[in-house]
């Protein structure tokens, strides 16, 4: 698929080399009438390679829905969404799907990892699912990265929360996508869980140039972030570049939160 | 709590579905038998009883004796009006414009217009003597002159000539169609040779109630060899007479009745189960809000009951609509079981949705006392995903190997002693067990049979063979309801297999020959021989010479002589007819009994002639078991009877088609007809076939009806597999999100369909068929060898049925899956 490389009035440069994903004039509306809800409301925005950006905003900003049509989960009422060179907005179910399994990586809040399968099948069963072996040298070294080498025959309810969060950053990493989207990672965790995987987050993109966008309430989270975007009603609200705690509560009372 | 069990059962109809259709279906079933078959009772009471039913009381005599002198007596009480004396004969009449003369059963009509039963399609009863009312089987028009030969006594024959005054329609009696029937004066009756009447009718006087008329009559009598009846009690006797062997059947309907009821309690208490696991959280809730227990499980009951009494209201409307078709189209049809219009008996409707409350009720019982268990903080934590184990598992498993090992016990006793009633127990203690175990059982076979799946099937095939396992009890109930329909159906398939090869064997050895032609008179025309080998569909033919001996009592007996080699080529079976060589005598038992002559006797037979001088012979006995004359080689019977002429010719055909060889006893009897007219052909063939049709016929019912059973079971798979869908709506979210198209994702329910399923009609097929032979074994022990027969094709259908039955099952479920969304997932 070609990526359109001229400038098109009202949308950012086409593909800049480093652009991992991008969105242009993202809309997104729930319902019909009188009682539809408008989650997005036109948001332009690009996630460079290599680079951790955290998507910020009070509840009901639109940040779930925003990573959501990112990554393909979800289809746009309007606007585009490019993964590297291939415009998502203009695939359907099935090729969406695949390449969710080959090219983007997911970690959630809750519920990550099939109860019937052990860690090490969750972690393969994306690459499984779309016909391939994984590497066993980057298997070896992604496992021993998140410290599960003696849980891999464990089934999920048999993990702590930290552990099984760490089984979902394993399966999402070990693909080498072109990018790894986590919502709430660490809502269910404790402060000390939740601070592991988020310093795992990070290093991989560090240690393995990986690209990863989370989306998150937490300040604190954020800051391990390289940059934060912020969003309110639907719309970007400004962002942030080697963010704080402090600087991320500041910015987010200033958007009235 | 009611407000909170309202909205329950209104938020969750659609997932009730399932139970309500299990339920309706076996409810429909139980009521359409009882509806039948009160139908057909009381068919048959408005037709075999219809003479009694207007009748205040009934003298019959029990000893045969005459009641004429009692009509004056009976007449003379106050409480009576008037007395019918039946009179009846039978004659042959011959019908203007037809040939020949038919049989007529002849009754006599009562005077008295309250005991004159008989419905007129037309025309009138007759009024006296030279008048006769026929049925419509007699094929005659009012206004016809039949010609009617009586007997009297003595057998001395009448001729006299009768008017059709009117017909009579003897609707719904089983028997109107067998002979026509004649309805005429006492007076008439007795000219055609009545006997004296052994049963009188009274009709009672105005304000008089019949068991006043009954004991007025019983006192009348006397103390004799009569029975006194109310009209309607001797209408029942006439009714249950006719009927008793369309009771057997539905006692037999009736347990396959009990079978799907059994099956549907099990849907049911694994829909509940689900429902209330599905719904741990929001009954953990409540209980947080301040419900009690006690509130909790009332709520669930309640549910159960409301569901059970919905379904099973609506399964006895069903099952009365599904009598009523049954009804119409036997009706219409030339069905042998009598059925006309429909009774709904008031305990029908009562006892299907008693039936059908009770079992939801009961089958909800264990699922509702888990689910008040729950700890109100339930609520708060996350679904726990680790199966348990529980102490009823233990429990279940004792209790299942204390019944199954007895009964196998019994089983191994009753093939051995060839008792079926000593095997029956057994079978049924043994299944109650394996029904148990398969609790335990099936999970691991389950899991066996996933593993090797998810090497064919790929990702979604092992996801699948996880998920069949992940909740072994719902697998388990699941499985079990299909397993028990395609166990009994398997069962029945292999048990008439062997019944039938069983059969087939010894009416081979009771029947040695295909077709036996012979003449009446004794003698065939020896060109016959040749022509019946050349005919079509003819193997081989064996010549029988008929002649005359003399025993050793002195007294001539008939003797057949027959080529030991060519005989036997042409017979199915030696075991029963053995056949002699020179020097031997096969004779059967009641003539060696006769003769007082045991095998390995020697035996002297003269000359059958006495005109022709013949010198004696001796041979060796040899006692057969058959039921043909001596037999003897062909060429000592042209010795001792050289007047003797080909008597039978046996043939055998070729083939094993029935039909063709149906066919060929056809072509025969043309064959023999046109060489000699005073032949008669006898297809022992057909009879072998109308054993095979008769058998065919019963399987198909009782397949028909376990098939039912199999039905709900299905039911069951479909349902479990929803509400997994329900429950798995966030993995099936994750899953999709992860990669799984949509395509795999209906895949993945496919394969978990396939795998209990399938599983089920394995372990099913391998239990019954086991079942089966034993059945068969322990059944025909009694009458000799039995021959063990497995129909592979019939197994590999029910199997493969099962299976593809269960994929469809896996449908809907499957396409509500596939379009949930990735979303899900996350938005839980």
């Amino acid at each position: 698929m070609s990526v359109p490389v001229m400038t098109v009035p009202g949308e950012p440069p086409a593909a800049p080399a480093g652009v991992a994903v991008r969105a242009a004039g993202l809309r997104k509306t729930y319902g019909k009438g009188e009682t539809a809800v408008r989650a997005l409301a036109g948001v332009d925005v690009a996630f460079a390679r290599g680079e951790f950006t955290a998507i910020m905003g009070p509840s009901g900003s639109g940040k779930s829905t925003l990573m959501h049509c990112l990554a393909g989960l979800d289809t746009a009422s309007a606007g585009q969404v490019w993964l590297g060179d291939t415009e998502l907005t203009a695939l359907h179910d099935d090729s969406l799907t695949a390449l969710r399994r080959q090219r983007i990586g997911f970690v959630f809040q809750a519920f990550n990892l099939l109860p019937v399968l052990p860690a090490r099948e969750n972690i393969v069963l994306p690459m499984q699912l779309a016909g391939q072996r994984p590497d066993p040298v980057w298997f070896d070294d992604v496992v021993a990265r998140l410290g599960l080498r003696e849980r891999l025959g464990h089934r999920p309810h048999e993990l702590s929360g930290g552990q099984q969060q760490r089984v979902a950053i394993a399966r999402a990493l070990l693909p080498r996508p072109d990018v790894v989207f986590a919502d709430e990672p660490t809502g269910n965790l404790d402060s000390r869980s939740g601070a592991e995987v988020l310093g795992l987050l990070r290093s991989s993109v560090r240690e393995t140039g990986q690209t990863v966008v989370m989306v998150t309430h937490d300040p604190s989270a954020a800051a391990y972030a390289d940059r934060v975007v912020l969003l309110a009603d639907g719309l970007l609200a400004g962002e942030l570049t080697d963010p704080t705690a402090e600087s991320v509560l500041d910015a987010l009372r200033g958007l009235g939160a | 709590m009611r407000s909170v069990l309202l909205a329950q059962l209104r938020a969750h109809a659609a997932r009730l579905v399932a139970s309500t259709l299990a339920i309706v279906i076996a409810v429909g079933f139980v009521v359409a038998t009882l509806v039948l078959n009160a139908t057909a009772r009381s068919t048959v009471l408005e037709a075999v009883g219809a003479q009694y039913v207007g009748a205040a009381a009934v003298v019959t005599s029990t000893d045969g004796s005459s009641l004429t002198a009692d009509v004056d007596a009976l007449s003379g009480l106050g409480s009576v009006a008037a007395v019918a004396p039946s009179y009846e004969t039978s004659v042959q009449a011959g019908v203007p414009g037809r040939g020949g003369s038919q049989y007529l059963f002849v009754e006599s009509v009562a005077d008295d217009a309250a005991l004159r039963w008989q419905r007129m399609t037309e025309g009138s009863l007759p009024d006296g003597p030279g008048e006769v009312a026929v049925s419509e089987r007699a094929r005659a028009e009012v206004g016809d002159v039949l010609s009617v030969t009586s007997y009297d006594q003595n057998g001395e024959e009448t001729a006299s000539e009768v008017t059709v005054t009117g017909i009579v329609d003897l609707g719904g009696d089983p028997q109107a169609g067998l002979y026509g029937r004649a309805f005429v004066t006492a007076d008439q009756a007795r000219q055609w040779g009545a006997i004296d009447p052994v049963e009188l009718r009274i009709a009672a006087a105005p304000g008089v109630g019949d068991e006043q008329v009954r004991s007025d009559a019983a006192t009348a009598v006397g103390d004799r060899q009569v029975e006194v009846l109310t009209g309607t009690e001797r209408a029942d006797e006439a009714a249950a007479n006719m009927l008793g062997n369309a009771m057997a059947l539905t006692a037999v309907l009736l347990v396959f009745g009990t079978v799907a009821v059994v099956v549907a309690g099990l849907v049911i208490a694994n829909t509940f189960a689900v429902l209330l696991a599905q719904r741990t959280r929001e009954l953990a809730l409540l209980r947080c809000v301040g419900a009690t227990s006690r509130q909790v499980r009332r709520s669930v009951l309640g549910e159960a009951l409301a569901t059970g009494l919905v379904s099973a209201a609506i399964g006895a409307a069903a099952g009365i609509g599904l009598a009523a078709a049954v009804s119409a189209l036997v009706g219409g049809a030339d069905a042998p079981i009598p059925l006309a219009g429909l009774s709904v008996p008031w305990y029908a409707p009562l006892a299907g949705v008693l039936v059908g409350t009770l079992v939801t009720f009961l089958a909800a019982l264990a699922p509702a006392r888990a689910a008040t268990r729950v700890a109100p903080l339930a609520a708060l934590r996350p679904v726990d995903q680790a199966p348990l184990r529980s102490r009823a598992g233990i429990l279940r498993l004792v209790l299942g190997l204390v019944l199954l090992l007895p009964g196998i016990g019994l089983m191994a006793l009753g093939v051995t002693a060839g008792d079926v009633l000593i095997a029956l127990p057994g079978g049924v203690l043994s299944f109650l067990g394996v029904v148990l175990l398969a609790q335990r059982g099936v999970p691991p076979v389950v899991a066996a049979a996933g593993r090797l799946a998810g090497r064919l099937g790929g990702v979604p095939a092992r996801l699948a063979a996880g998920n069949a396992t992940r909740n072994p009890r719902r697998t388990a109930a699941t499985a079990t309801a299909l397993l028990i329909g395609v166990t009994l159906t398997s069962a029945f398939v292999v048990g008439a297999a062997s019944t039938r090869a069983t059969a087939q064997a010894g009416l081979a050895a009771e029947f040695p020959t295909d077709v036996v032609v012979e003449g009446f008179t004794g003698d065939l025309p020896a060109t016959l021989v040749s022509t019946l080998t050349a005919t079509e569909g003819v193997e081989r033919t064996a010549s029988v010479l008929a002649g005359s001996v003399t025993g050793p009592d002195g007294e001539p007996t008939g003797a057949f002589g027959v080529d030991r080699s060519e005989a036997a080529a042409a017979l199915r079976s030696t075991e029963d007819l053995v056949l002699p060589g020179p020097g031997q005598a096969s004779v059967p038992e009641w003539l060696a009994q006769t003769w007082g002559v045991a095998d390995g006797d020697r035996l002297a037979l003269g000359g059958g002639n006495p005109d022709v001088e013949v010198p004696a012979r001796e041979f060796t006995v040899r006692v057969i078991d058959a039921d043909n004359p001596l037999l003897l080689d062909t060429a000592e019977l042209r010795t001792l009877a050289p007047d003797a002429t080909l008597g039978q010719v046996w043939v055998r055909l070729a083939g094993s088609d029935p039909e063709q060889q149906l066919d060929a006893v056809d072509r025969i009897t043309d064959v023999v007809a046109e060489t000699s007219s005073d032949t008669q052909v006898t297809g022992l063939v057909a009879m072998r076939a109308e054993i095979d049709e008769i058998l065919d016929a019963l399987l198909l019912v009782v397949t028909g009806l376990l098939g039912i059973a199999v039905v709900i079971a299905l039911i069951g798979v479909g349902n479990t597999l929803a509400l997994s869908v329900v429950e798995r709506r966030q993995e099936n979210g994750l899953l999709r999100a992860l990669g799984l198209t949509r395509g795999q994702l209906r895949g993945l329910l496919a394969w978990e369909a396939v795998l209990v399923a399938g599983v089920a009609a394995v372990l099913g097929v391998l239990i019954g068929g086991a079942y089966g032979l034993i059945g068969a074994a322990s059944v025909l022990g009694e009458i000799g060898t039995i021959v063990l027969d497995v129909p592979w094709l019939q197994i590999a259908v029910i199997v493969v049925v099962a299976t593809l039955a269960g994929l469809l099952a896996s449908v809907l479920p499957a396409r509500r899956a596939a379009r949930t969304s990735p979303v899900a997932a996350i938005a839980a």
